[in-house]
């Protein structure tokens, strides 16, 4: 029985509002158990896709330290997530981070808060987009035993058009909200979760018996975060492994829709972290052990393989099996495909419905209820954004995954800032809110902060990441300060053509007052 | 006839052509109106975190949509507004008729169909194939038919298919409720395979016509009269296209031999029909539900 209780309040028709108290209940109440919950955090990771774009630049940053910087990346993590999800409880809104923001830190703040999320969310989709097109041909290429249908991947119109289909496909899946069932969802994280480990499993095996193609001794080395040799590697590292988590925070955030809001979100969070990391480690570690960090044909220090290490890695360590990896990589990428859709179409919606950008914005396709129009150009601008990359860098993949970790922390860290001023009145009301809404999101933020500083700083020299530079500057840095000096621009003129919101008129300042006078 | 008819609605052209074909058939029938927007339930959405924010913006949306739709409709109509939640359109439309124990189910067929005609969405088709009470599909512009244009006459498609006796029980209501002049259709004459050798069977299909009609006719009760044609033409959509139809005209059809009891599905013929169609056309299902057992 799929209707729920609100079937019981009927609208009446002479236009009364309906009980604002009854709306506050999700429509999802109670459906989702802890399995689901950890199903779900698991598909919006995709550890498939992320591991496989993030894990080479990770080791060009540092080395055979990937263990540790995957294990310290967490914590950052963590803490914003617990601010996150206090905003969450308060004001559960589509724009999160832009309306959290504007709540705490008034329209301007708040703005470039959702526009960071967007840039976020739209650097990420064109990455999807483009390790799924390298992983397809690779698939066709495993499957037809036809090595030369691979390399046709690396043709850039060829890729950019393949590119632009999936992007197409993808639009209109979240335009017209076609769902995959659940059955099948279990089953593909399933999938993802078995093929890893068989992945990590037979590296290591074939170390195991030499036949590993740079064979290193894993070292308790690799776990120590100070044997990085620069700061500026940690912050790299970091910013890539902020990338790699990025989506466990749902299982947190997810409240009114689980089974059990006491329990369920943090066990789901708790068990959704633990697999993920030991995951993450079995692979990086495996990895390492068999290929190593040099230069060599499959060494994880090879430029030319590390935007994309699974499509390198696979033939060499399951040979005929390979092809196993190609689909987990792409069924992980389609899977976390509409959920990555969703969330810059709502930011983009609560701020077309505030104000904050036009009307259009926040317009619902009445057939598919959808936010139609800003999935549409959310679709056009990854669209566009990954065919000029394609053609400006010889590394895109790479790229995009770095100043997406910058992005990520960029508005993350000022959704950890809103959250500690948001509450600064209710910080000593309890010993809980001590912790929750003032240390954990406030050094959360710091440390987000200073990744995003050093990130944008060392990333103006044209040796940076990948080694793509514009004009003798690196070209990450250029691509941070473009989205962001973009979003100023178009910021303004939208003050300029229509400022309520950047009056305040739509959506105001607050902090909620301390409870504790009320107690005594 | 104090039924109830439920309107599926989408704030789009074909859900105004539903909402005002159902408040002309409230308006004639003297029926109760339920407007009904039908929202993405739980359960369905497995794939992205649900978002309680976007949900409540929905809910929101849905109520704006259904005050616009209800300032669509004559004050004098008795109407309600309702928000449900369904995997489908369709399903979820269903569960609602059925807890409202709608006696008709409206929705609209517009959205690339030609000026005037139907097409058939995969909401409607869902819907055809599993609804348990007749279906009323509004073409597209209904909504520029004007509510004083009433219900005018109902003609009812009859056959010797079982699904007729249901049909003429649909019909008769109907025109008692309306006031509404009854047209009994016969297409047997032209609702034949094209293998067939149409000449001879034509000329028995048409004595066979004139039984059906006048068995049809027999058993109306004595109060009402129908009028009774025959249609001609070498196909359906030819045949229907040179009978003659008013503004105000609805017509119904039975469901196919293939539904299983009680659901719709709509046959060949019909949708032939409904593809030449102007006007609304009902399609009722095989056995229709206890009548008694509604209110």
């Amino acid at each position: 029985m799929s209707a729920v209780d609100k079937s019981a309040t009927p609208v009446t028709s002479d236009g009364a509002e309906n009980d604002r108290g009854i709306s506050s209940k999700g429509l999802s109440q109670g459906t989702v158990g802890l399995i689901g919950a950890v199903v779900i955090g698991i598909s919006c990771i995709a550890p498939a896709y992320t591991l496989t774009a993030a894990l080479g630049p990770t080791v060009s940053a540092v080395g055979f330290q990937v263990p540790a910087i995957i294990l310290i990346g967490f914590i950052p993590m963590l803490l914003v997530a617990f601010g996150y999800r206090e905003l969450n409880n308060r004001m559960p809104d589509s724009g999160t981070s832009f309306t959290w923001a504007t709540r705490a830190f008034g329209p301007w703040v708040g703005w470039m808060a959702g526009w960071g999320l967007i840039a976020a969310t739209i650097l990420v989709l064109s990455n999807l987009a483009g390790i799924a097109v390298d992983f397809l041909f690779l698939l066709i290429a495993q499957l037809s035993n036809d090595p030369g249908i691979a390399e046709l991947a690396a043709n850039p119109f060829i890729n950019v058009v393949v590119c632009l289909l999936f992007m197409l496909g993808a639009t209109l899946i979240s335009y017209r909200d076609m769902q995959t069932t659940q059955r099948l969802q279990y089953f593909l994280v399933s999938f993802q979760l078995l093929v890893l480990l068989f992945f990590a499993g037979t590296a290591i095996v074939a170390v195991a018996n030499g036949n590993g193609f740079d064979p290193s001794a894993l070292s308790w080395e690799w776990f120590n975060p100070f044997a990085v040799t620069s700061f500026s590697a940690v912050a790299a590292g970091l910013s890539l492994s902020i990338f790699i988590f990025w989506g466990w925070d749902v299982t947190l955030t997810m409240n009114e829709e689980t089974k059990d809001p006491d329990r369920t979100p943090g066990r789901a969070a708790t068990l959704t972290v633990v697999l993920i990391v030991t995951l993450y480690l079995l692979l990086a570690i495996s990895l390492l052990m068999f290929a190593g960090t040099g230069t060599g044909e499959f060494g994880l220090g090879n430029p030319d393989i590390q935007d994309n290490v699974f499509f390198a890695l696979a033939a060499p360590i399951l040979g005929p099996l390979a092809f196993m990896v190609s689909l987990a990589v792409l069924t992980s990428s389609a899977s976390s495909l509409q959920s990555t859709f969703v969330s810059p179409a709502r930011t983009l919606l609560a701020m077309g419905h505030y104000g904050a950008l036009p009307k259009k914005f926040a317009a619902v396709s009445p057939r598919f209820l959808t936010p139609g129009y800003a999935v549409i150009v959310s679709s056009i601008v990854a669209s566009t954004f990954y065919a000029v990359m394609r053609f400006i860098s010889e590394n895109v993949l790479w790229d995009t995954i770095t100043a997406l970790g910058m992005m990520i922390s960029f508005y993350y860290g000022i959704t950890a800032f809103a959250c500690v001023w948001y509450f600064r009145h209710q910080w000593f009301d309890s010993i809980r809110n001590m912790f929750f809404t003032l240390l954990f999101p406030l050094v959360g933020g710091m440390i987000l902060a200073a990744l995003f500083f050093i990130t944008l700083i060392d990333s103006m020299d044209p040796n940076y990441g990948s080694g793509s530079s514009v004009g003798g500057v690196g070209l990450v840095f250029v691509l941070g300060l473009t989205v962001i000096i973009v979003g100023i621009v178009i910021m303004v003129w939208q003050a300029i053509k229509h400022p309520k919101f950047f009056r305040g008129e739509t959506l105001s300042m607050d902090a909620p007052p301390s409870h504790r006078g009320r107690k005594r | 006839m104090s039924g109830r008819i439920v309107v599926g609605y989408t704030a789009t052209n074909a859900g105004l052509d539903a909402v005002a074909l159902g408040a002309r058939l409230a308006s004639a029938s003297g029926a109760q109106l339920d407007v009904v927007v039908i929202l993405p339930g739980s359960g369905r959405n497995v794939a992205d975190p649900s978002d309680a924010g976007y949900d409540r913006y929905l809910l929101d949306t849905a109520e704006k949509w259904l005050r616009d739709a209800a300032a669509t409709i004559d004050p004098s109509i008795a109407n309600n507004a309702h928000i449900r939640f369904g995997e489908s359109f369709a399903e979820g439309l269903m569960t609602a008729a059925n807890e409202l124990k709608a006696t008709f189910i409206v929705i609209g067929t517009a959205g690339g169909g030609r000026l005037g005609r139907h097409r058939l969405g995969t909401v409607a088709t869902t819907l055809l194939h599993s609804a348990e009470i007749p279906v009323v599909l509004a073409p597209e512009g209904a909504r520029n038919t004007e509510n004083s244009a009433g219900i005018t006459r109902i003609t009812a498609a009859v056959g010797t298919r079982p699904g007729a006796g249901a049909l003429m029980n649909e019909a008769l209501a109907l025109v008692s409720a309306t006031g509404a002049t009854l047209r009994l259709l016969s297409l047997v004459t032209v609702d034949l395979p094209p293998s067939v050798d149409t000449g001879v069977i034509r000329i028995a299909g048409a004595a066979h016509a004139d039984d059906v009609l006048a068995t049809a006719r027999a058993a109306l009760p004595s109060h009402i009269t129908a009028e009774a044609v025959i249609a001609r033409g070498t196909s359906i959509e030819d045949a229907v296209q040179h009978l003659s139809w008013e503004p105000g005209e609805i017509a119904m059809v039975g469901s196919s031999r293939l539904a299983r009891p009680r659901h719709l599905f709509l046959g060949s013929t019909a949708a032939k029909m409904l593809h030449e169609l102007t006007i609304p056309m009902i399609v009722v299902p095989r056995t229709p539900l206890a009548k008694e057992s509604q209110r």
